[in-house]
């Protein structure tokens, strides 16, 4: 396998992942577009790693970040999503709309 | 041979798995399909070698963030999610812009043609420790402290008002 | 002596200062340093002239300094003395100095005593500035202080309203003629090149001077004559001037001032010779003044204004003279008349200071009250009328004889005004000192004037007696004043005899029927009157001169009222009220423009800021997604750009 196949893949799971955080209803929806194209620069980094930089393990040591600050994210996410939930009484993001206007 | 196989089953797995994340009806299902795909993304460590963030991904990720998108999709979902569109008016928009995001990231990619793994995989969990705690001990640090934080920070959001 | 003459006028003028700033202090308040120089002058102008009847000058004598070089026009300023000169010199320092002798006497008490002095020698220090510049500008500018003075003079006692309006009529009748003579002097300069006297007398004499050009400047000039020395139209100032006090008459109107404008045409003879039509303007005007004004005193009861016809009258006789050529009967009768004239408003004046009033009417029967008066007032007048051997006689018969030599019809107008002259002297004199008194009250305190007042009176009489037969003896006037040139036109030979034998009789027979007349037979003359009342009345109103003069000034007045109701009613109307109603204008113009465009665009601004927000709210939707599309366009947008170049 070559760089370009994993990085195609990381390509096409990135660009699912944005075409769900603009498009899905649901925010839990959201949160877990945001994971996908988070998985899809982790990919990326641990593709480099292996194809261009095998020396060092720069790249997985960036990934375990990423997978460990992506961990917090969604902690604080849906902690803010149950808080939400309590007070709006629905998970769709057409109904957060307290800041128009 | 059998490397492509592998890479193309799971590479199938995982892209599958992430339209179903952002295609299906049911939230219920997304979830699901979120935890597959991330263990598709966790063979494509392994494929690549990496061997500790294969271990971590599977940890943390579908053991862990998976498992609590299911509880809170258990907590919060709907009876009425079967039947309500789960795309809002905006797709045609996002698929544009996916499809702009595509385009320029081949031509990013073009310019890596040709690079070949030059040597075989191996095992990373030394290498990984060592930077940790040698070159990149304050980011390491600094994300304990984020940990810390975004506890705190939960447990904030999840509190009872005190009436 | 001739290198001193000069010196007389700068004298004059400087006792009129001194009078004026210290007369207090003087002895007689100022009156004896007037009569100091007054006699100065008179020794001076004495000696001169008998030293030039001897032939012991060298005339013309000219002495000037540089006045000013302004490139076209250079002008000096100096004396110019010739026998012309000479003569008026001596008349004007005689006239003048007998003149304030008699004023100590009749202006004796006046409050206004060192004043009259000053003036007095003001008005003698510019009449010898008129004689012997010799320059035409300073000639005029001591012309027109000469009419300032007569105003001053004869308006002196300006209480009384006629006074004071007689004075300004003198002064602006005048003026009037010397437009006439500024417009004729400035085109004389234009034909010569030049103001001085000598310069102008040797282009004529050169025959620079083509006659047409000469004719218009002459008469222009004689504008002034007309005007200075009372010829018709514009007398009708002198017998108005009769308002001042009777030895200004003397001095004024008999000697000096109305002499004047004959002496100026005399000084510029040459340049009239040179045109027939100047000279017979200038002698059928004297011709028409004349006759016009004999005939006004026939009819008039003041005594002074009787005396003032008569000068107008004998002032057109020079101007006749001097018309058909006869510049040394014309020069000669001016001196005798002076003599004469002025002692008869001298007497005049006596006369009115002892019965205090002017009008004949109330006169009568004075012969016995006052005999020097009358003795002298007989003199002067039988000089007057030209009765052999007085000096009238000789002086009018020069003239008489060169009337006839140019034209017949000029010597019948002038023997009718001889006749006349006698005729009402007679009457004058037979009316104010013989017959019954006609005011009782006024007869009984009438007296004999003191020394001092016939003194000049007795000294007149006598050159009145002897001056005419004295100098018209060996022609030794004629030695002093001549004319060399030629005349432009011919003249006829006359006899000399004819001409005198039949003026004398005229005369004599004139004077007698007057006398007889108003003597034994009043009453005719008043039925006269009464049968012919409209020329009386004509005559009366001066043949309506003085309407006609006034409505040019109403004229003027209603003018200058309709001017001031024009500035008033219309332009102020603009000027001001058009004004504010343009401030008004303009003020609710700005008004609704402020409200409209500036209000508007506050208000305006305001609107779009708000309108610019309502529109930009439409980005904020509260929806994350739709944030986040936008920023995935950009992003999507930068990576278009960043890849497509």
């Amino acid at each position: 396998m070559t760089l370009e196949h994993y990085l195609a893949l990381s390509a096409i799971l990135f660009a699912i992942g944005l075409f769900g955080v603009l498009t899905r209803r649901n925010i839990i929806g959201i949160l877990m577009s945001v994971e996908l194209m988070l998985n899809a620069a982790n990919i990326n980094f641990a593709a480099f790693n292996r194809f261009l930089h095998f020396d060092a393990a720069v790249g997985n040591t960036s990934v375990i970040f990423i997978i460990t600050l992506a961990a917090a994210e969604v902690v604080v996410g849906l902690a803010l999503v149950m808080a939400i939930y309590k007070n709006l009484h629905t998970v769709y993001v057409e109904k957060y709309n307290i800041l128009k206007g | 041979m059998i490397e492509q196989i592998t890479f193309g089953m799971l590479a199938s797995v995982v892209i599958l798995a992430a339209l179903g994340v952002v295609l299906m009806r049911k939230v219920m299902h997304s979830a699901l399909c979120l935890g597959l795909c991330l263990a598709g993304v966790a063979g494509i460590f392994a494929s690549l070698g990496s061997d500790f963030i294969f271990g971590a991904q599977i940890l943390v990720y579908v053991g862990g963030i998976a498992v609590l998108i299911l509880f809170v999709v258990l907590l919060a979902g709907q009876a009425s999610d079967l039947v309500v569109r789960q795309i809002n008016e905006q797709w045609l928009a996002a698929v544009l812009i996916c499809m702009i995001f595509l385009w320029s990231f081949a031509k990013i990619a073009v310019q890596f043609a040709g690079a070949r793994a030059l040597t075989d995989p191996a095992p990373t969990t030394k290498a990984i420790a060592g930077l940790l705690l040698g070159d990149y001990a304050v980011p390491f640090e600094m994300t304990s402290l984020i940990l810390l934080v975004s506890m705190v920070g939960a447990v904030i959001f999840g509190r009872r008002k005190v009436s | 002596m001739l290198e001193y003459v000069f010196i007389l006028p700068l004298l004059s003028f400087a006792a009129a200062g001194l009078i004026l700033a210290f007369g207090k202090w003087l002895p007689w308040k100022g009156a004896s340093l007037g009569i100091a120089v007054a006699s100065w002058g008179f020794v001076q102008a004495a000696m001169l002239f008998f030293k030039a009847l001897q032939g012991g000058l060298t005339l013309p004598y000219e002495v000037s300094i540089p006045w000013f070089n302004a490139g076209f026009l250079s002008a000096t300023l100096g004396v110019y003395v010739d026998g012309l000169t000479i003569a008026m010199l001596l008349v004007v320092t005689t006239v003048s100095l007998l003149m304030q002798i008699y004023s100590l006497g009749y202006m004796h008490g006046d409050p206004r005593f060192k004043r009259y002095y000053a003036y007095v020698a003001l008005f003698t220090a510019s009449m010898l500035g008129v004689t012997i510049s010799n320059n035409m500008m300073v000639f005029f500018m001591c012309w027109e202080l000469v009419g300032v003075c007569s105003y001053l003079l004869i308006g002196f006692w300006f209480e009384k309203a006629s006074a004071a309006s007689a004075g300004k009529k003198a002064f602006i009748t005048t003026k009037l003629g010397d437009l006439g003579f500024l417009a004729g002097l400035l085109f004389l300069f234009t034909l010569t090149g030049t103001f001085q006297i000598s310069a102008i007398m040797e282009q004529a004499h050169a025959g620079l001077l083509l006659p047409g050009a000469a004719a218009i400047a002459c008469i222009l000039l004689f504008f002034g004559a007309v005007g200075k020395s009372a010829q018709f139209p514009l007398f009708i100032w002198l017998p108005d001037a009769m308002e001042g006090p009777s030895p200004v008459s003397a001095l004024i109107h008999a000697a000096t001032m109305v002499a004047a404008g004959v002496y100026m045409v005399a000084r510029l003879y040459p340049v009239y010779a040179l045109s027939t039509v100047a000279m017979d303007t200038v002698a059928w005007t004297g011709a028409i003044t004349a006759i016009s004004a004999a005939a006004m005193a026939l009819v008039c009861f003041d005594l002074k204004r009787v005396l003032a016809f008569s000068t107008i009258s004998q002032l057109g006789y020079m101007m006749l003279s001097l018309g058909v050529g006869g510049l040394t009967a014309g020069m000669f009768h001016l001196t005798t008349h002076a003599y004469f004239k002025a002692l008869l408003f001298l007497a005049a004046g006596s006369v009115i200071h002892a019965m205090h009033t002017n009008d004949m009417r109330e006169m009568g029967g004075l012969k016995a009250k006052m005999p020097v008066t009358w003795i002298t007032f007989l003199l002067g007048t039988l000089a007057l009328a030209g009765i052999p051997p007085f000096s009238g006689f000789f002086s009018k018969d020069e003239i008489l004889a060169a009337a006839l030599a140019r034209n017949p019809w000029l010597y019948f107008i002038g023997a009718a005004t001889a006749a006349m002259t006698a005729f009402y002297m007679a009457r004058a004199f037979v009316m104010t000192f013989h017959g019954e008194p006609r005011d009782a009250h006024k007869f009984d305190h009438a007296h004999e004037s003191p020394l001092v007042m016939t003194g000049p009176l007795m000294f007149l009489a006598f050159l009145s007696l002897v001056s005419g037969w004295a100098l018209a003896r060996h022609e030794l006037f004629e030695k002093l004043v001549s004319f060399e040139g030629v005349l432009p036109f011919g003249l006829a030979e006359v006899s000399k005899l004819k001409v005198e034998v039949s003026s004398a009789l005229l005369a004599a027979v004139s004077m007698l029927f007057g006398a007889w007349l108003y003597k034994s037979r009043p009453d005719i003359p008043a039925a006269f009157r009464k049968k012919f009342s409209f020329f009386a009345d004509m005559l009366d109103a001066r043949y309506g001169l003085d309407a006609f003069f006034l409505a040019f000034v109403a004229l003027g007045d209603r003018l200058a009222r309709l001017l001031v109701k024009l500035d008033f009613d219309f332009l102020d109307q603009i000027a001001i009220d058009g004004w504010a109603w343009l401030g008004l204008k303009l003020s609710q113009l700005q008004g609704r423009f402020d409200n409209a465009v500036v209000d508007g665009a506050v208000d305006e601004t305001g609107a779009i800021a708000m309108a610019g927000g309502r529109l930009a709210r439409l980005a904020q939707t509260g929806l994350v997604q739709n944030y986040l599309l936008v920023v995935a366009i950009a992003l999507s947008l930068f990576a278009a750009i960043t890849f497509l170049i």
